[in-house]
């Protein structure tokens, strides 16, 4: 006959077990807990991977020429300035793409006044995003751009976010 | 008179210890999520990516567009000026060559983090071998 004594003990086994794994797997996933008010870990991943696109687009391949970057903004490229950021942001290590947008705007000094001028971009919904900025060295502009034609020096402002 | 029942001491031992274990617990979850978001808005406080960008350009600049006078005032005002009315920074840097050496000096300050740099360059030392 199976001996039943000391069912307590056997229960207050069991109990300290679980509570030992449960325990352990608290302290492990402390360090990572993310409540659903706190984004500013994600803003934080966004603002980083965006300047880095950017830093990489404005390194230039070759020392005295002009950055990709730079060439985007003096020769008014929207459309190649959006592929290079698009596949920078978006690529990810393993296969597929990641689902973030962006929205350039270009800021420039006229005389004492700061104008902007929109450089392509998703339309901003009011979605949660950051923006990240670069300081660009343009030798001029072509007319159409409405900006004026000058050597001087733009801020390159992108919004970030992810749908 | 009843006497006190002692028995089960153990087990109610044991239940003390279990609650405040749980009390505990739920202490460290409840600062881990402090953590995470304090140290992120410190990170994203600080203007680390401003700061680079702004020593990059200057650095990028100071052998080409700096030598000549009328296009380095230009590239200052253009940077003075975006970066207070975008950045809310104000910035003061400036390009001189006492004798054979290059000396730049950045100043940045957007009211919470403030950074100063003295870059200088001495070709005639760096000609020598001497660093």
């Amino acid at each position: 006959m199976v001996d039943d004594t000391a069912q307590l003990y056997t229960i207050e086994g069991v109990a300290a077990g679980f509570l030992m794994i449960l325990t352990a797997y608290f302290i492990i996933s402390s360090s990572t807990v993310i409540t659903p008010q706190e984004t500013h870990i994600a803003d934080l991943q966004l603002e980083q991977l965006g300047s880095d696109a950017l830093r990489v687009m404005d390194t230039p391949t070759e020392n005295g020429t002009p950055g990709y970057l730079a060439l985007c903004l003096s020769n008014y490229d929207p459309i190649s300035f959006s592929d290079n950021i698009t596949r920078l942001i978006n690529t990810k290590t393993d296969s597929g793409t990641d689902r973030l947008h962006y929205n350039t705007t270009i800021f420039y000094r006229d005389g004492a006044a700061i104008g902007n001028a929109t450089f392509g971009g998703d339309i901003y919904y009011r979605e949660n995003a950051v923006k990240v900025s670069r300081l660009v060295t343009v030798d001029h502009f072509p007319p159409g751009a409405g900006i004026p034609n000058r050597k001087q020096v733009v801020l390159v402002e992108v919004l970030v976010w992810r749908s | 008179m009843a006497k006190l029942n002692d028995e089960g001491q153990w087990i109610i031992m044991m239940g003390f210890i279990v609650s405040i274990a749980i009390f505990i617990m739920a202490l460290i979850v409840a600062e881990s999520a402090l953590v995470g978001k304090t140290t992120s808005e410190s990170v994203l406080e600080f203007p680390k990516n401003d700061i680079q960008d702004l020593r990059s350009e200057l650095f990028d600049r100071r052998w080409s567009d700096f030598q000549d006078p009328a296009a380095y005032g230009n590239l200052q005002n253009d940077i003075i000026n975006l970066s207070l009315n975008r950045k809310g920074a104000v910035i003061s840097f400036s390009y001189y060559q006492p004798g054979d050496d290059s000396v730049l000096l950045i100043h940045y300050n957007n009211g919470l983090t403030e950074y100063n740099d003295m870059y200088t360059e001495r070709p005639s030392e760096l000609s020598r071998g001497v660093f």
